[in-house]
């Protein structure tokens, strides 16, 4: 097998005792977008930076098309970067601040200025070359800087977090052009962030990373659909958890008896765990239906209706389950019960049972 | 989040503060610890310096000028500084530019040039004496150089921009809806200033003032100038001891004292500067 | 309320008062020797009876004052520089450093600004008597470097801490080398700092009297030290002469410094 185009390969870095990440380990195709996705100190932005020549690991080994590039200091790694906060040169114009890097490398003038004209296009801020940085909006500035990183053709373009200091509506906007011109230009991005809606907006695959490790790997729709741990269901979607103990185990499915002795038996299970231990059910809200009576074994719960909250397009139900936990469960407008359910009544939540998942706890 | 991408790769960077350190160490802390030494060590060691000083009529006069001088120019600075900075600080920003223009400039003329002007206006025959007489407030020319008056006078002039420019600075950062509640609360002017203007501005009074009285205290040109050698001040006694009288000892001992004074109450500044910015 | 100018009423009229007597203060005595240098009373009576040039050509008549002047010049020049270098790689350190006591550093740098000048004059007039440098150009270099220096370090210090670091690691991430990185990126963009840091130690320097007093011999002596010199025997209207255009040069120097931020603020 031909060795992957980027490939992290086991990094560990510590700071003092402080454990920033634990054996990450990713390998990324060309071409790739790539979102490593987590909470804030999950170890994600470490990793970035690593891969930017501004921190050493500890240990592991980062190899570009099969090289090693931890011994190449950061300036001659050729990697792209757009940083969190603006950060281009004060004193320089657009033009000269597009142009910087090829003048570090001593390109000739007419290649600097055809490769300005061409990347300040690419990014549609034709004509700005003369304009200070200063002038301009948050969004166009960041917009000079992916020129800046885009305009020596880098093998690797890293984003840290390029879009948290833009406003929502604007964040939308330039999302939609980094997918564009990430079509348009084929290069690899390496794009971190802790919005798990930009993540899944943008990028081929998500690395989820947690506590300094990577959780899972995959495609949006594979993390939703089927997260591998407790951590990626709760941090990907909205989601229900209803705690228990686990009754059975086995291969791959568990049996989940809850605090009033109601069981769920057969359901998939995630992780590993033993009989008697602690876990969690894992339900999507626009997954549950309400129903009048029971459906499919281990794909129900009988419960009382606690408040109704009529929100426009879809009506929010908390729903009371034998032993007390909340669920909610959305109605959308024009649903049969939507104006039916009361407060007090007694009804049935339903699922298809591929729909949940058991997650151990420890 | 960003504050440890330095770090790493660049090494700590304190080598880049050695040319500083080394000249500082060099000709700042060693002079400095040597003066003060010889304090003890002459003309024979022990602390007879301290004892001469602090136990003589003449010498205890000159450290109760220092700091009844410092702290009249204080107070009076104080009282000028207060109403000037509460107007720049709401003025319409034209006229303001205008006043800082003249403080910087009187701030920035040389000190002497400053000096000079005002031997010139306080002497007898000076301008300020004949518009006093001229007035009808005096009958004759009064004393007002070679004595703590025009020391007092000449070191407000140059002390007053120290504290207009601190005290501008915090009652620019008041909210003037604060005030706005107040007088909503029913307080009158008066209250309003007593109550909510003047202690938000304390802290930027303080800190004025303490710079302000540590600076007077260590002055030498203007008393020098303005003030007589009989009206004598800490930092002329120094000059004095070590200049004309060649006594290191008892210079080194004075230079002490008011070191001490001058660290004392610079620590206290930094205490307040500190509690305010929290 | 309070804070509303226009809502002041009486007492705005009070406010404006106090200010308007503060600049007569602060300008008059500025005002008065400029006169004065133009008046023609040997005994500085004013208003002047007449107006001359006599005191800019007695001035510019006695070569003590011209090379005194000269040598001032030099003096602040050689300061302004060494005090911008050291300035600059200090305060690189104190905000660019990881190191352990960057506060105390800090404050020790500061010192310098805090304790009063006397102490430091008499302590280097001794230490000079032994190493030989009083009344040499070294030692006026050294004594106006030491209380010039503080001020280089705040102006300094205070633009690099406006300027995000993480746009000099922009830069090395765009192919500049660290050293290139701060002289192409970091250097221009705290420019206006430099130059505000040169123009306090130039003045710092050129306008200090208590060092020079002591630095000073019979032939080396800095501008101050003659116009003190001079001082101490009579009030000759040449010292107005001097002091004019002393103010002069201040003026001018200020309005350049707010040029320069105007510059910035661009």
């Amino acid at each position: 097998m031909s060795s992957p185009y980027l490939h992290i390969n086991g990094i560990r870095k510590t700071f003092g005792d402080v454990v920033a990440t634990d054996h990450v380990e990713l390998e990324i195709a060309e071409g790739e977008f790539m979102t490593f996705l987590g909470p804030s100190g999950s170890g994600k932005s470490t990793t970035l930076y690593i891969l930017a020549g501004f921190q050493d690991p500890t240990a592991g080994d980062i190899k570009l098309r099969g090289k090693s590039i931890l011994q190449t200091p950061s300036h001659k790694r050729q990697i792209g970067m757009v940083f969190q906060r603006y950060t281009l040169f004060p004193h320089l114009s657009v033009g000269e601040n597009v142009a910087f890097p090829l003048r570090v490398r001593r390109a000739p003038q007419a290649e600097i200025a055809a490769k300005v004209k061409r990347a300040l296009s690419l990014v549609r801020l034709d004509g700005f070359e003369d304009r200070m940085p200063a002038k301009m909006s948050g969004g166009q500035q960041q917009r000079v800087a992916l020129a800046r990183a885009l305009v020596y053709d880098p093998p690797v373009l890293l984003m840290d977090e390029p879009l948290s200091a833009l406003d929502k509506k604007l964040r939308e906007e330039i999302q939609h052009e980094i997918r564009r011109i990430h079509q348009e230009t084929g290069v690899t991005i390496l794009y971190v962030t802790h919005d798990q809606e930009e993540a899944l907006r943008l990028s081929d695959r998500i690395a989820v990373f947690n506590k300094g490790k990577i959780e899972q790997v995959g495609t949006g729709p594979q993390l939703y659909a089927s997260p591998a741990t407790h951590f990626v269901a709760d941090f990907i979607g909205d989601s229900a958890f209803l705690g228990g103990e686990l009754a059975a185990v086995a291969s791959g499915r568990a049996s989940l008896r809850f605090a009033d002795g109601t069981v769920l038996a057969d359901v998939p299970m995630h992780g590993t765990g033993s009989a008697g231990g602690k876990a969690s059910l894992m339900l999507r809200p626009e997954r549950i239906e309400l129903a009048a009576g029971p459906g499919a074994a281990g794909a129900s719960l009988p419960v009382t209706i606690e408040d109704v909250t009529f929100l426009g397009n879809n009506s929010t139900v908390s729903a009371r389950t034998g032993w007390g936990d909340v669920l909610s469960v959305r109605l959308n407008f024009g649903h049969p019960m939507m104006g039916q359910v009361q407060r007090g009544d007694a009804l049935h939540v339903r699922w298809q049972p591929q729909d949940a998942h058991v997650f151990a706890r420890t | 989040m960003l504050s440890f991408l330095s770090q790493g790769r660049r090494g700590s960077g304190w080598g880049m503060a050695l040319p500083a350190l080394l000249l500082l160490l060099a000709f700042f802390v060693i002079p400095v610890a040597g003066l003060l030494s010889r304090s003890v060590t002459e003309p024979q060691p022990g602390l007879q310096n301290y004892e001469t000083l602090l136990g003589s009529f003449t010498y205890i006069r000159i450290f109760l000028n220092t700091f009844l001088v410092s702290g009249v120019v204080t107070l009076i600075t104080a009282l000028i500084a207060f109403p000037v900075a509460w107007a720049l600080a709401i003025m319409s920003p034209r006229i303001a530019s205008v006043l800082f223009a003249v403080i910087l400039l009187s701030m920035w003329t040389n000190l002497l040039a400053r000096t000079y002007a005002w031997m010139v206006l306080l002497q007898q025959t000076g301008l300020v004496n004949k518009l006093l007489m001229g007035l009808g407030l005096t009958s004759q020319p009064l004393q007002l150089t070679n004595n703590l008056i025009g020391v007092t006078i000449g070191m407000v002039y140059i002390m007053l921009p120290f504290m207009i420019l601190p005290l501008y600075g915090v009652i620019r950062k008041i909210d003037p809806a604060i005030l706005q509640a107040a007088a909503l609360c029913g307080a009158t002017k008066g209250q309003a200033l007593r109550r909510v203007l003047l202690p938000l501005a304390a802290p930027g009074i303080a800190s004025g003032a303490l710079m302000v009285f540590v600076m007077s205290l260590g002055y030498f040109v203007t008393p020098s100038l303005l003030g007589g050698t009989s009206n004598m001040m800490v930092a002329e006694l120094i000059v004095q001891q070590v200049q004309s009288l060649v006594n290191w000892g008892m210079g080194g001992a004075a230079a002490f004292i008011l070191l001490v004074v001058t660290l004392a109450l610079y620590a206290l500044q930094l205490r307040l500067f500190d509690a305010e910015a929290r | 309320m309070l804070l509303d100018f226009d809502k002041l009423g009486l007492w705005k009229w009070i406010l404006s008062a106090i200010c308007a007597l503060m600049a007569l203060f602060l300008l008059l005595p500025i005002l008065f020797i400029v006169a004065l240098s133009f008046g023609n009373s040997r005994w500085l009576i004013f208003p002047p009876p007449g107006w001359t040039l006599k005191w800019y050509h007695d001035l510019f008549a006695d070569p003590r004052w011209l090379s005194a002047a000269f040598t001032s010049a030099k003096i602040a020049l050689v300061v302004m520089v060494l005090s911008v270098a050291l300035g600059l790689l200090a305060s690189l350190a104190l905000t660019r450093g990881t190191f352990r006591g960057r506060a105390v550093l800090r404050a020790f740098f500061l010192t310098p600004m805090v304790l009063p000048v006397v102490i430091i004059a008499v302590a280097l007039y001794a230490a000079f008597l032994r190493l030989g440098l009083n009344g040499t150009f070294v030692g006026f270099v050294i004594a106006h470097l030491i209380v010039a220096l503080p001020f280089s370090v705040i102006t300094i210090s205070g633009a690099l801490e406006t300027f995000d670091p993480s746009i000099e690691d922009a830069a090395i991430l765009c192919g500049a080398s660290p050293w290139e990185a701060r002289f192409r990126v970091t250097l221009p963009a705290i420019s206006h700092g430099l130059f505000s840091a040169a123009i306090f130690s130039f003045l710092i320097s050129w306008d200090e009297v208590v060092l020079a007093i002591f630095m000073a011999s019979p032939t080396l002596q800095t501008l101050p030290v003659k116009v003190w010199t001079t001082l101490r025997q009579d009030l000759t209207p040449v010292i107005a002469a001097a002091s004019t255009l002393l103010v002069g040069l201040t003026a001018i120097l200020m309005i350049v410094a707010a040029l320069i931020r105007k510059g910035k603020s661009r």
